[in-house]
């Protein structure tokens, strides 16, 4: 199994203070990482240094696959844009093709017919005409999850994808990612771990440091081991019962 | 109306015309970036920096357009390159710019020898005075304007929804907020000709606002608020020459009017449909 990619002991801090020191990471193409940890303990901190929105102190992050920018799929958190901006559902998924034709480029009609397909699988084709202002949460979520998509990422990354959805969301999710895992890598940043318990394959607890744990079956011995890690995760609020009471069914599947 | 149309046998109501609809054009496109990407007070610091540059050349004796022109990019680069993760620098030099624009622009004027009548028509515009020049110029200013952001079109939209999924894209999305910027600063020099520096910002505002609430794919919204800016500046015109006012003033009022009017008629639609709902068969 080859590394798409490679975090060498990354080190990186707003104003002084480092938020993460001497992160080491590697992303292989059948993975699919749980990145958990407490707020403020620099999971989507690590997301940004990896998606290039910031520099690392020192350190180096690499594809040695040589991945370009538009092949990197990212599933934000609602926050990052302004829901009342005038796009409908279509036109916002659409953007997912942008690394396409360079800054002058026009989206074609092989763009629309991608995204067309992709609707249609997040079961979201009806919605294609309706201004973002209108979605629910989880339509929203299944539409930034769609923009990813389009784009035909070689590895996807989702921040937080099941804060607040509905259930219809959270199944569709599931089997998207299912099947995308089947080609590419999945990243996976959550408070969340047991919304995923079928699916994911490692874990990385980030808390100023990263543990990293486990590659291949996940194991009971694994996930106790995950939760060894400081105490602040624990006190966040992830109790340690739910995640045995759903293991031992999940492993198997 | 035929009262109207013969005034524009005289060249000056021609003139006049000519630039309120350029200047809608641009007030329109540029606008709507201006108003969903929240540069409204970015755009009102490099119109009052513009000011400084008006200044030097009119104590120079060139044409003042050509000085606010330099001095108006001059600080939208500047901006643009604060702009990045260092946000209170950028909105302190804001107003570093909006005041020390408008000081030194009125240093100029004062040591300028003779009487300054052209101070109070840079600050609240006076659409009657422009000239021919100043029409032509002004249509070129247009016209790169607007092709460069068809050009860059898809980039700027994206940029302005969503700066960080454009960066993950490998848009830099530095460089095209600072050409947007740009944008901005050539548009401002010729919204001064209209409706002035101090109420240029209405121009910028009102017609996004009207347009916003009335078409809601971003193309639509560009288009309507070109729509609503020919609206405000002819109608401002029409009604500054029935009502003798000094036409900028008149133009803003208009507008505002306008979109007071909009407003309440989507109050009034938006409360019929959800009084529809409610009285609705078990719907």
């Amino acid at each position: 199994m080859s590394a798409v990619l490679d975090v060498r002991g990354v080190t990186f801090g707003y104003e002084r203070e480092a938020v993460l020191r001497n992160v080491n990471l590697t992303i292989g193409s059948q993975d699919f990482l749980a990145i958990i940890g407490p707020n403020g303990g620099g999971k989507t901190t690590l997301l940004r240094l990896i998606l290039g929105l910031a520099t690392p102190w020192s350190g180096s992050i690499d594809w040695p696959s040589g991945l370009l920018p538009g092949a990197v799929g990212y599933v934000p958190q609602f926050s990052t844009f302004d829901k009342n901006f005038p796009l409908r559902l279509r036109d916002a998924v659409v953007m997912g093709r942008l690394s396409r034709g360079g800054l002058i480029g026009r989206y074609r009609r092989a763009d629309y017919q991608a995204v067309d397909r992709i609707l249609e699988r997040l079961h979201l084709e009806r919605l294609a005409a309706v201004p973002i202002a209108d979605l629910s949460g989880g339509q929203l979520q299944r539409a930034l999850i769609a923009r990813a998509l389009v784009g035909e990422p070689q590895i996807l990354f989702l921040d937080e994808p099941t804060a607040s959805v509905d259930a219809q969301t959270r199944r569709v999710l599931g089997e998207v990612l299912n099947e995308l895992n089947q080609r590419i890598p999945v990243v996976v940043i959550t408070h969340d771990v047991t919304g995923f318990a079928t699916q994911v394959k490692q874990i990385a607890c980030v808390n100023r440091e990263l543990y990293y744990h486990g590659s291949g079956q996940l194991s009971h011995a694994d996930l106790a081991e995950a939760y060894g890690c400081p105490v602040e995760l624990i006190a966040h609020g992830v109790p340690h019962r739910l995640l045995r009471d759903h293991t031992p069914a999940t492993v198997n599947a | 109306m035929s009262e109207l149309l013969a005034l524009l046998d005289y060249e000056f109501a021609r003139n006049a015309l000519m630039a309120a609809v350029l200047a809608s054009v641009l007030a329109g496109t540029v606008g709507t970036f201006v108003v969903v990407k929240r540069l409204v007070f970015i755009a009102g610091g490099i119109s009052h920096a513009a000011f400084a540059g008006l200044g030097f050349c009119y104590w120079l004796g060139v044409n003042p357009l050509i000085g606010a022109v330099v001095v108006a990019i001059l600080a939208a680069l500047l901006l643009g390159w604060l702009g990045e993760g260092r946000g209170r620098s950028q909105d302190a030099m804001i107003g570093v710019l909006w005041a020390g624009g408008m000081a030194t622009g009125i240093v100029f004027i004062h040591m300028t020898p003779g009487y300054a009548p052209n101070l109070m028509t840079y600050l609240f515009g006076d659409i009657l005075t422009v000239s021919r020049a100043d029409v032509q110029l002004l249509a070129v200013l247009t016209g790169a304007v607007i092709g460069v952001t068809a050009l860059f079109y898809r980039t700027l939209v994206a940029v302005a929804f969503d700066e960080t999924f454009a960066s993950v894209q490998g848009i830099p999305v530095r460089r095209m907020t600072t050409l947007l910027l740009v944008l901005v600063a050539l548009s401002v020099i010729m919204l001064i000709q209209v409706v002035g520096i101090i109420l240029l910002i209405a121009l910028f505002t009102i017609p996004p606002m009207i347009a916003l609430m009335l078409a809601q794919r971003f193309v639509m919204v560009l288009a309507v608020a070109v729509l609503a800016g020919l609206m405000t500046s002819t109608g401002g015109l029409v009604g500054s020459y029935w009502l003798d006012l000094p036409s900028g003033p008149a133009i803003v009022l208009f507008g505002i009017a306008a979109l007071v009017v909009v407003r309440a008629l989507n109050w009034l639609r938006s409360g019929y449909h959800a009084r529809q709902a409610v009285g609705g068969p078990g719907d």
